[in-house]
């Protein structure tokens, strides 16, 4: 009796155990399957001369000068926002926590909907008029890569802030550290390694970028042609090999972060 | 000197309760409590880590009620220690002198000096993660004394050390203070840790602070059943004649109960001896049969993990503890007879 309820015991993991091993087995096969598929339709000879062309290079340059700058700001204004969203108690934490997340969740072409109907009013359209024009502009492939990412960047910062143990930060003030001077000198140093991820996985996040781009910068070649823009013109002109060439160069971009998101992981600090 | 005046402090569901205390200049000063009693707490409202509701912190004569924790050059090491992972040993202790305040020069010789009195001179090149338990507490000590602080708060600094290397570094602990003369304030739920460091104790129990006084007076006289319960009743035995035995040994006979204990002096009065201190058995214990006596229970009261027998010997009638399950086990009622075993460094002259 005892001896058949621990067979079926066993038997039961190992059934459990091969399904959730099937489920991660097919969708890895999943992936797999969508990327091998593209090089069905194209030759490594096009595909070399696709990527080694200066509309290509001139997309790749503006995804990631505009990804670099769009994440340089999410990162300034998300550090402190993330350690304020962490570490501080204040009135209706709750409601910021949730405007926070709504970027996350709403849909990048509402974003840059959004946005495009913000430079139509008067305060918009004062800005475009004596500060710097947005709409159909680089600026505006900047501003919606903000607008998407900032709030990515702030939520990844702060269960990286999450995570700190405060001790260390009390420890830092009985030694003389201003609360100020302790977020440099202990905080900051801590949260070197989840910093620097958050950094990389906004800026992945901020090349890939499309829906609120294409709404509020447009897509003009080459002036606001960015990789996922290129892929939208390329296939709307039926350049299959184009297309395929540029999804290549954005999941190698993708791959590399992510690599270097996994260095960085495992050099994270003993407890 | 430092003084709380009708201190309170809240923190969540937890409340600390006007809590009045003054800690001498240069005293080792011991906060004995169970868990969650809010011993730590208070060294947090100590050091300006926790905000007070109600009532002030003097430190020196000067209110030190609303000042930042930076300026109140208290120094803080935690019950995990919270070395910076991101710095090697030298950084850590160096951490806390400021390029301003010291120089290059007067940073290594203090350094220097701390890492000799601690010990840890071989260990200054080393990242903090790969230190021991009992590495870690004197890396965390000397990063503490680095910055000469007026008081210095330990946070149970030996819960997380094995038995053995606890009982070195207490030692060394009262060793450091007496050697440099800071006041001390040390948190812990170690009975034995507290009668062996402190020279006062204060005895906290869920956000209340019960009883202040010298270990004596704490161990033999406590002022509340919630003390008493804490720490134990001790037996106490009047001796009615004393012989010396040589060799730092003398006996003494307590109602009929002849006890060996290690004294240099020619007269016991009265002995103590908590019941923690007394081993119970129902078969005869081997070897001499010396501070071993036959008892009858007299009486037995159970809780939730602990029960406490009462032992007729001789003209006294002892009060033991012992785990309930030990007990049920020996199947021990009212009426039976017991061996018990008076272990010898808990026989305290009184």
């Amino acid at each position: 009796m005892h001896s058949s309820r621990v067979y079926k015991g066993i038997r039961g993991e190992g059934v459990f155990r091969a399904a959730t091993i099937g489920a991660l087995a097919l969708l890895c096969l999943f992936f797999v399957g969508i990327l091998a598929s593209l090089f069905t339709y194209t030759d490594w000879g096009t595909m070399a001369k696709t990527l080694f062309s200066r509309e290509i290079f001139l997309a790749i340059r503006l995804s990631v000068t505009t990804a670099t700058i769009a994440t340089f700001f999410a990162v300034l204004i998300g550090i402190p926002a993330a350690y304020a969203i962490s570490q501080t108690e204040f009135p209706g934490k709750s409601v910021v926590d949730t405007i926070l997340d709504l970027p996350i969740v709403v849909s990048p072409v509402a974003l840059g909907a959004a946005l495009l109907v913000f430079f139509n009013n008067p305060v918009g359209m004062g800005i475009e008029k004596y500060f710097l024009r947005f709409v159909f502009e680089v600026p505006g492939i900047v501003l919606a890569q903000f607008t998407v990412v900032s709030a990515l960047s702030v939520r990844l910062m702060k269960s990286t802030f999450d995570s700190i143990d405060p001790r260390y930060e009390q420890v830092g003030r009985t030694l003389g550290c201003s609360k100020v001077s302790v977020f440099f000198r202990v905080t900051l140093p801590l949260a070197r390694n989840g910093l620097i991820a958050s950094c990389i996985l906004t800026w992945a996040r901020a090349v890939g970028e499309f829906g609120a781009t294409i709404t509020l910068a447009g897509a003009m070649k080459p002036k606001t042609e960015t990789l996922p823009v290129a892929i939208f013109l390329s296939l709307s002109t039926a350049d299959i090999e184009k297309a395929i060439a540029v999804i290549i160069t954005l999941v190698t971009i993708a791959a590399c972060s992510l690599l270097v998101l996994r260095k960085i992981g495992k050099k994270g600090y003993p407890a | 000197m430092i003084e709380i005046r009708d201190m309170r402090v809240r923190l969540g569901k937890f409340t600390l309760r006007d809590v009045n205390l003054r800690i001498r200049e240069g005293e080792y000063f011991v906060i004995l409590g169970p868990t969650g009693s809010g011993k730590t707490v208070i060294l947090e409202a100590i050091a300006g880590l926790c905000r007070i509701r109600k009532g002030a912190i003097f430190i020196n004569g000067e209110d030190a009620t609303n000042m930042p924790p930076e300026r109140r050059r208290i120094a803080y090491v935690p019950q995990d220690y919270a070395l910076f992972p991101f710095l090697n040993v030298r950084e850590n202790i160096r951490f806390g002198l400021k390029k301003g305040d010291v120089n290059r020069e007067e940073t290594d010789r203090r350094i220097g000096h701390l890492a000799h009195l601690l010990g840890i001179t071989h260990l200054l090149e080393r990242p903090v993660g790969n230190l021991s338990g009992g590495e870690k507490q004197r890396v965390s000590l000397a990063r503490a004394l680095a910055t000469a602080p007026r008081i210095l708060l330990l946070d149970e600094p030996l819960s997380s050390l094995d038995v053995s290397t606890a009982k070195y570094l207490r030692l060394e602990l009262r060793r450091f203070h007496d050697e440099l003369g800071i006041t001390t304030i040390h948190v812990t739920h170690n009975l034995m840790e507290a009668e062996e460091l402190a020279d006062r104790i204060a005895i906290i129990d869920k956000g209340n602070l019960e009883q202040v006084g010298t270990r004596e007076e704490i161990f033999l006289s406590p002022c509340n059943e919630t003390v008493s319960n804490f720490i134990g009743t001790p037996n106490i035995l009047s001796c009615e004649k004393c012989s010396d035995l040589g060799h730092g040994l003398i006996e003494a006979v307590c109602g009929r109960m002849p006890v060996i204990l290690p004294y240099e002096g020619a007269e016991v009065r009265k002995i103590a001896l908590f019941p923690r201190d007394i081993y119970v058995s129902v078969v005869k214990p081997p070897g001499p049969q010396l501070n071993r006596f036959r008892g009858i229970v007299r009486d037995i009261q159970p809780f939730s993990s602990l029960a406490r027998l009462k032992v007729q010997v001789g003209d006294n009638l002892l009060l033991t503890e012992m785990p309930k399950t030990a007990m049920e086990e020996m199947a021990i009622e009212v009426g039976q007879e017991v061996y018990l075993i008076l272990k010898i460094r808990g026989i305290r002259i009184v």
